[in-house]
């Protein structure tokens, strides 16, 4: 009994994990080149919106993937304009991206209200069903779907990237120095740019799997309910480096599975204290690890070319 | 050299010039986020002129249009003026929904009880619980930033959460606050002693905005006269050069973000007192994040907060009106003001890239006169 309860409880912080993993790869990407992508958050309900469209209209989660990963793209094109190009505030540029998704998805979602919690095609699991029935290991780890193993294994593939690629060393010689960077010969602008649009596209990714990999369907008014300042503390607290920052995306995950679990079980404690604990977790590691560790030397500053 | 340049530019701008510019720049990003509103407004299949006009008849066409748009712009000026004074100390106080939250609770525990007191003291005792209310949550995670250096956007944002769950949690049975046997949950109404006055009959219009209106002023002569304004200024252009001057730098943080608790909790209990009558869960509903947006039109001077904060609630009042006519979907209206903010601080680099396009110009006239000489 007990067992079961731990079981899917694990297999809960996967699911819930998986998307904070994915949107936290992009960050650690954009953050290391020295942009600090607040609009994260928005990213994230846009491609979950996406998602949850493209898989109603076509009923074709691949397509519904690659759609949103397309629409990423194209916001984590706009905020590198604003930021990289136009040196606009970091954090101002984040949070107005923000409250227009907020507007946007609610004003789209208006329109496909006949696909109202609704439950529409979701990602398969991966495995098949004779993996299922290994003990603990079988529905903890087989009985994923796709988003799950992808958000298992991009971990270590974006950690190889960032430290054995020589994309991934620009990548950081351009967040610590940028003026050295640009003597160096690297094309400052443009790796900006790349780290700022992959945290777009990896933001919406991880929108689209929040909705296709575990609910299935969109809530109108805050779908995302936080999570992608969740994934940002998750960097600052992961230290900027992908594995790291997956493990503590996993804890936030867990916290989450956690209150969803005793809030069915029936607990004593009222449900909206479980309900803050993700959130009062997020601030209290945010506490814990201040001056422990060291964010990228131009984190958040903009570059000027012209500045010697 | 790059000294050298900073220095020119002080010289070679003249003021008035400088306040030229940094007039026009609001109301060009503003132009600028209308005219985009306009095109996504033709791009949902309706004439934006119509459209705008909808939202025009909607906000100024009528006194009880009028009435609404001061009734939606008091929240919006108490919490905007908390967030710019943030912005002029160098801070984020994206806590405002939280601190709204906060500051209803405390007003409608005051509030809902049968006080045997004269309306305006009970009144008054349901603000002073708002804002005690509030600056104690608001302490956390400005005790946080200021003191253990923790990042006040993320930490404010999770509070706002904490405070929605919080607030759900005290208008469900069996908590004292909850109406019993209600449908949607929701706090008991607050008493008629509680209530705030109508200033004009037919509509929901209550003093919030004169509330608003004198906090906005009230905190521009601070801003501008007392040696707290100063340092708050000081700290915002200069944090490194305010500490060596002798600004308690943490304790002049905490300060700023407190002050924009307390704010926000006024502004949530005049939400309660004045329009809601009740406590319940989602009653802000974004106003704490458009109160950042209305900061940052303003650019953080108080008095600027008042035009902003008023545009701002007339999109809104006349968005739904808007809705109605046309049925764009008043959602349009958030989006419109996330451009209009979005293109001022684009706008704001076109300038500085003409600042320095002058000062070259500058400086090249003069070396050639060097020359000649």
């Amino acid at each position: 009994m007990t067992i079961d309860i731990i079981v899917d409880w694990l297999q809960a912080t996967l699911r819930w994990g998986a998307p904070l993993i994915i949107v936290s790869i992009g960050e650690v990407y954009a953050e290391r080149s020295g942009v600090i992508n607040m609009g994260i958050e928005g990213i994230m309900l846009f491609g979950a919106l996406a998602g949850v469209a493209v898989s109603f209209l076509t009923e074709n989660v691949l397509l519904a993937a690659l759609f949103s990963i397309f629409l990423g793209a194209l916001f984590g094109l706009a905020v590198a304009y604003l930021t990289v190009s136009r040196r606009t505030n970091q954090v101002v540029t984040g949070l107005m991206l923000n409250l227009a998704a907020l507007g946007g998805s609610n004003l789209l979602f208006a329109l496909l209200s006949e696909s109202r919690h609704e439950r529409v095609a979701r990602f398969p699991i991966l495995f098949p069903e004779v993996f299922h029935n290994i003990p603990i290991l079988g529905p903890i780890l087989f009985r994923q779907p796709v988003s799950t193993w992808i958000a298992l294994i991009l971990p270590f593939l974006a950690a190889y990237v960032l430290y054995r690629t020589d994309w991934g060393l620009n990548v950081r010689a351009v967040g610590e120095n940028p003026q050295s960077a640009a003597t160096a010969g690297l094309p400052v602008i443009k790796l900006k740019y790349q780290a700022v649009i992959l945290s777009g596209i990896f933001a919406a990714l991880g929108g689209c799997v929040l909705t296709l990999g575990e609910v299935g369907y969109f809530a109108s008014g805050g779908m995302t309910a936080g999570r992608g300042f969740v994934v940002l503390a998750a960097v600052v607290v992961g230290g900027w480096d992908p594995i790291r920052t997956a493990l503590i995306c996993l804890v936030f995950g867990a916290a989450d599975a956690a209150q969803l679990r005793m809030q069915t079980a029936g607990s004593v404690i009222p449900y909206q204290f479980l309900q803050m604990l993700p959130y009062l977790i997020t601030v209290i590691a945010l506490a814990g690890v201040v001056g422990h560790t060291r964010p990228p030397k131009t984190w958040g500053a903009p570059y000027d070319p012209k500045d010697v | 050299m790059k000294k050298e340049t900073k220095t020119n530019k002080f010289i070679s701008i003249p003021f008035i010039g400088e306040l030229a510019l940094s007039g026009a720049r609001p109301l060009i990003g503003v132009f600028l986020g209308l005219l985009a509103g306009a095109g996504l407004i033709a791009l949902s299949g309706v004439n934006p002129l119509h459209a705008y006009r909808a939202m025009l008849e909607g906000a100024i066409g009528s006194p009880q249009a009028i009435a609404n748009v001061l009734v939606r712009a008091s929240p919006l000026l108490l919490g905007g003026v908390g967030v710019a004074i943030g912005i002029k100390s160098g801070v984020w106080n994206i806590g405002i929904e939280g601190y709204m939250y906060a500051g209803a609770i405390g007003a409608g525990i005051i509030g809902i009880m049968a006080l045997p007191v004269a309306p305006i003291v009970h009144i008054i005792l349901a603000m002073l619980a708002a804002m005690v209310f509030a600056a104690v949550w608001g302490f956390a995670p400005a005790y946080m930033r200021a003191y253990r250096g923790v990042n006040e956007v993320v930490a404010t944002i999770m509070m706002n959460y904490v405070a929605i769950f919080l607030t759900s949690w005290l208008v469900h049975e069996p908590q004292f606050m909850a109406e019993p046997g209600s449908f949607f949950p929701m706090s008991l109404l607050i008493a008629p002693t509680a209530k705030l006055p109508i200033l004009m009959k037919g509509t929901s219009l209550h003093p919030g905005f004169i509330i608003g209106i004198a906090a906005c002023v009230i905190f521009y002569l601070v801003l501008r006269f007392t040696p707290f304004g100063f340092r708050t200024r000081m700290l915002g252009v200069n944090p490194i050069g305010s500490r060596y001057a002798g600004v308690k730098v943490k304790k002049q943080i905490l300060l700023v973000l407190l002050i924009g608790a307390v704010l926000g909790g006024l502004a949530g209990a005049i939400e309660i007192l004045g329009l809601k009558m009740r406590v319940y869960m989602d009653f802000v509903a974004g106003v704490g994040y458009e109160s950042v947006a209305v900061a940052l039109l303003s650019g953080g001077n108080p008095l600027a907060v008042i035009a902003s904060a008023l545009f701002f609630a007339a999109l809104k009042a006349g968005g739904a009106t808007m809705s109605i006519q046309t049925g764009v979907g008043a959602p349009m209206t958030t989006i419109i003001e996330a451009l209009c903010v979005i293109f001022v601080i684009a706008v704001g680099h076109g300038e500085r890239m003409r600042l320095r396009r002058l000062e070259a110009k500058a400086k090249g006239t003069e070396e050639v006169q060097e020359n000649d000489n």
